[in-house]
């Protein structure tokens, strides 16, 4: 069970766009942190992934664990929030 | 069992083109996309090239505009990823990860991508340094310095759009600049970018977790150059996305673009190509739109005979 999503997006990112777009279809609701917005808070995404890319998907599961997806790729996005 | 008149691989100017021309035609029409609606052209920071648009507008917005036009005519975009197609009787058997459709035609517009160097460091620091979309991962170096590889229009365009955020770019040009002369003017203007022509890019050097270092040759003199940096983009070109397709049939050229006839018509009957894809496109996204435009008339012809054999 999802207990909730954040999004780590810049404005340009085509991917990021592909991410909210695709839960938003299906009716999935989540929390968005623009980088481009929020500038001093580039590293989380970094420290949770190691890369320098986004879009970054964190997914919070009920139980609290978490399930990290870099960029706009439905193989682990779809399962992670079904 | 799921069938349409037109299935569309790929949503990118091609593929959305057409898509406004088969929808005001009453063709029933689904486009499958695996990664970008828009296509390369969304991952572009500017388009300053195409009709219409007096100041330019960014790629992003004009995926955008693409996408709700088809859409407003009844097109229909399925995020999925299609894996194989085979012609059945008289229709096309249309594989995705979903499970199988099937179409009376099938349009395969799926453009292409960005080439990879092919040189050491290159995967190991893939989104750790290595980058191939500026829009997406340019924000992450702010006050840095950057490589940029590449000689042509996205390479100088990008290393344009990374000087919002980068402190020093040196572009690595391995024969000549083949921008346009737009394009070249704005780089002799920016002066936060240095140009390397004739400079060959070799190996990625980092420490395991971040680059450090671009070490290219220098074409006249033979001799190693090193570049420090917190990271590279690169633009050398590009590859068609057709690789999915190989064992079907189609026939392609000698780098991977699918050959067609003059009517777009691939070696299976039914099945048309367009677009970047398509061997011999000029990868422009005008042409694209062109392409779009005239695979759905096409279609339409193919269409017409089909209903009159069915009947």
């Amino acid at each position: 069970m999802v207990k909730d999503i954040t999004i780590y997006t810049t404005n340009t990112c085509v991917y990021c766009v592909m991410v909210k777009k695709w839960l938003g279809s299906k009716n999935i609701s989540y929390n968005e942190v623009n980088l481009d917005v929020n500038p001093e808070r580039a590293q989380e995404p970094v420290d949770l992934t190691g890369q320098l890319a986004v879009p970054v998907t964190v997914v919070t599961k009920s139980d609290d664990s978490k399930e990290v997806i870099v960029g706009y790729n439905l193989a682990k996005l779809a399962p992670a929030v079904a | 069992m799921k069938k349409n008149d037109l299935i569309i691989i790929g949503a990118g100017p091609t593929a959305l083109t057409a898509a406004i021309y088969t929808t005001r035609e009453d063709i029933d029409t689904v486009l499958i996309e695996k990664g970008a609606i828009g296509g390369l052209i969304a991952t572009t920071d500017w388009v300053d090239n195409y009709p219409g648009f007096v100041d330019g507008i960014s790629g992003l917005d004009m995926a955008d505009r693409f996408q709700k036009q088809a859409e407003r005519f009844g097109a229909v975009i399925e995020l999925d990823e299609v894996l194989g197609i085979e012609p059945i009787d008289e229709l096309i058997s249309v594989t995705t990860t979903s499970g199988e459709r099937f179409a009376k035609a099938v349009l395969i517009a799926t453009g292409s991508d960005y080439k990879k160097l092919g040189i050491p460091g290159e995967d190991t620091y893939y989104a750790r340094g290595v980058h191939y979309c500026a829009t997406c991962d340019g924000a992450f170096y702010r006050g840095k310095k950057l490589v940029v590889t590449g000689g042509g229009n996205s390479a100088v365009q990008e290393a344009l759009f990374l000087t919002k955020f980068a402190t020093h770019i040196d572009l690595l040009v391995r024969s000549t600049l083949k921008a346009s002369d737009v394009l070249l003017h704005e780089l002799e203007k920016n002066d936060k970018i240095t140009v390397h022509l004739g400079v060959t890019t070799d190996e990625i050097i980092g420490d395991e977790t971040r680059v450090h270092k671009v070490i290219g040759t220098d074409a006249t003199t033979k001799k190693k150059v090193e570049f420090e940096t917190d990271g590279i983009f690169v633009f050398i070109g590009l590859k068609p996305t057709a690789e999915f397709l190989r064992s079907t049939g189609i026939e392609f050229d000698s780098i991977g673009f699918i050959k067609t006839d003059e009517n777009l018509r691939t070696k299976i009957k039914g099945v048309f190509a367009a677009g970047d894809v398509r061997s011999g496109a000029t990868m422009q996204v005008a042409s694209a739109c062109g392409e779009g435009a005239t695979a759905a008339l096409r279609i339409r012809e193919y269409l017409e005979g089909h209903s009159q054999q069915a009947a």
